[in-house]
């Protein structure tokens, strides 16, 4: 479930804990790997992803009921 | 399980703005360049919150380099195309005339309003009609907004809900609840301006196991309806529903910036609009009709598919640069990952659950119908652009109010918190209960199946009457095991607030019109033609008035 942190590239900034709109970090703490409390009220947003300074340390992956449907 | 107590805080200013999207900001920072002391209050962190968190693409503006000197023809297709009879000229005017006065001021800040130099207009356009939606590059707007406010000497205090008003006929501020820290925050102010966004989580959504999967913000869940109507001011046209429309099943706004054709399955396209993929059009036809998805499905004619074969490489590349724009990044890397490539593959299209397109009412000047109290943005829909500039004006007007304004009453302010803060601390302290997931599922339920498509007399009797209990038991059994969880039990009573206004409007307008049905009143009723339909609290619930629309 999103999203997920890789544990070695992560610099334990905060940032995404500090931006994400939906709180899914609620409960983390200052510089320990954030600790994703409630995957599932991720939108999707990507600011976590975007704003993370430490590239490939952090992904959403999408849930399998929100698979697009294509031809 | 120990007691859970709440700190509190009180915090004064001059002007406070609650929400800090674009509409909240731009009050913000007009409120503060007037000299007032502005406190911004956002219940994530401005930086990303809300629907527009990673970025827009659409601006509609009146730009005279790229429209020439008469404005008449986009007012026109404006009203016509957006804010439809609900809004007076006068509104639309005043919003057009300002447009680029705002998309100047964008750009100096470093939020692009130009593409390769020029003024770029594309998408949310029918052929032959004249272009309203500049295209502009939104990604920052939410980090660079909040940087301007910070510039003006804006306070903003990021991780509190406010959940309500302090008002005794003026308004005096408002009560709110840190998201993470067992505290309750009473702001006093001479005047509040509501910012809050729009109401999702309301009716289930496409996946009704997944309540986050959500067209827009679900974390914007109508607290300034809620709170405005809760302190007494007046909401319009709340019956009024509103649907969006895009991919199957990851449900995302931003239908405009795919260029593609609408088609069915036997790649017959669903509209008239468009034949190719056409960077200046996009499929308008979703814009008009965003029903098209839902019954080709009813009628067994569907799935509709998002067809972009045939799209040119330089207009590919120029549609998933603007994806990246209005916040589709998810969208733009779930395609990579699924190996899903739109210049091979028909991705199919979905329309979206109903909500309200009403909303606090207010007018030009940003005012609502209580002295103080203000309001902008998607409190009353109006998208990206019409949220900056009424932002912008309720911002100024704010500020110049509160010239020669007694103080904020303390006494009230303390009535106020005392209150909230004896219900949090129930719901915080509630060892046995029913968690807010319970009662939003129950409340969206209802909503589907009460207040939904099939709307008449009888069923929302009914329904209003099973949502009534489901109110008075959310008050009575509702409990969080932390700050996270609390602030969502408090959006479920304001989502339950809301509801109760949808259903007393819904109730009210015993018609069919445009996008509202009544199975029970299959006509329009020309007796309602040129009104609007306000809802405030009276003593026994929602009470409506029907009112001339002027100006």
């Amino acid at each position: 479930m999103p999203p997920i942190i890789n544990e070695e590239k992560c610099t334990r900034c905060g940032i995404c804990v500090d931006l994400c709109p939906q709180d899914v970090f609620f409960g983390s703490e200052e510089k320990k790997t954030p600790q994703i409390a409630y995957p599932e009220e991720c939108w999707h947003c990507n600011a976590c992803v975007l704003d993370c300074p430490a590239l490939g340390a952090i992904r959403l992956r999408t849930p399998i009921p929100m698979l697009l449907c294509h031809r | 399980m120990e007691t859970k107590n709440m700190a509190e805080e009180i915090i004064e200013t001059d002007v406070l703005v609650i929400g800090g999207g674009p509409a909240g900001l731009m009050a913000a920072i007009n409120a503060g360049e007037q000299g007032a002391n502005v406190v911004l209050v956002d219940k994530a962190n401005t930086q990303r919150s809300g629907s527009g968190a990673t970025g827009n693409d659409h601006f509609r503006a009146y730009i005279p380099e790229f429209h020439g000197s008469d404005m008449d023809p986009i007012v026109k297709e404006i009203a016509q195309s957006q804010a439809g009879w609900t809004r007076p000229m006068s509104f639309v005017r005043t919003w057009m005339e300002k447009s680029f006065e705002i998309v100047k001021m964008w750009d100096s800040w470093g939020i692009p309003m130009k593409y390769n130099g020029k003024w770029e207009f594309a998408g949310h356009t029918f052929p032959g009609r004249p272009f309203t939606a500049l295209k502009y590059s939104g990604k920052d707007q939410k980090p660079i907004l909040t940087k301007e406010a910070k510039k003006r000497g804006v306070k903003i205090i990021n991780r509190v809900a406010a959940f309500e008003l302090i008002s005794d006929g003026r308004i005096h501020g408002a009560v709110g609840v840190h998201a993470r820290d067992d505290k309750i925050y009473t702001f006093l102010a001479r005047a509040v301006i509501l910012s809050t966004g729009g109401c999702v989580r309301l009716y289930p959504g496409p996946t009704p196991g997944w309540m986050f999967n959500r067209a827009d913000s679900p974390h914007t869940t109508g607290d300034g309806r809620a709170m405005a109507y809760r302190a007494g001011a007046e909401l319009i046209n709340m019956e009024m529903p509103m649907r969006w429309a895009g991919p199957k099943y990851f449900a995302r706004c931003g239908k405009a910036t795919w260029v593609g054709v609408l088609r069915d399955p036997n790649d017959k396209p669903v509209g008239p609009f468009v034949t190719k993929p056409d960077r200046l059009y996009g499929d308008p036809i979703s814009d008009s009709y965003k029903e098209v998805f839902e019954d080709y499905t009813k009628t067994g004619k569907g799935p509709v598919y998002m067809d972009c074969r045939g799209i040119s490489e330089e207009d590919y590349e120029y549609m998933i640069h603007w994806m990246k724009h209005e916040g589709l990044h998810s969208i733009v890397n779930h395609l990579k990952e699924e190996r899903i490539d739109l210049k091979k593959n028909p991705v199919e299209f979905m329309t979206y659950e109903m909500t309200t397109r009403g909303g606090v009412y207010f007018n030009e000047n940003g005012e609502t119908s209580m002295e103080g109290l203000y309001a902008a943005g998607d409190e009353y829909f109006g998208g990206i652009s019409a949220a900056s500039t009424f932002g912008w004006i309720a911002g100024g007007n704010a500020a110049s109010f509160i010239a020669g304004k007694s103080a904020p009453d303390a006494g009230a302010g303390k009535a106020g918190a005392t209150a909230v803060k004896s219900l949090v601390e129930e719901i915080r302290n509630r060892k046995n209960g029913a968690s807010w997931q319970e009662f939003n599922v129950a409340l969206q339920q209802v909503m589907y199946d009460y207040a939904g498509i099939p709307r008449s007399d009888t069923l929302l009797k009914a329904g209003f009457s099973h949502l009534l209990k489901v109110k008075q038991k959310a008050y009575k059994e509702m409990r969080a095991n932390n700050q996270h969880e609390l602030i969502h039990c408090l959006e479920v009573f304001n989502l339950l607030s809301v509801a109760e206004i949808i259903f007393a409007a819904v109730s009210e307008r015993k018609e069919t019109r445009e996008k509202f049905t009544r199975i029970d009143y299959p006509y329009k009723n020309p007796v309602f033609n040129d009104k609007i339909l306000i809802c405030k609290k009276g003593d026994n619930g929602p009470v409506t008035e029907w009112r001339e629309l002027k100006g």
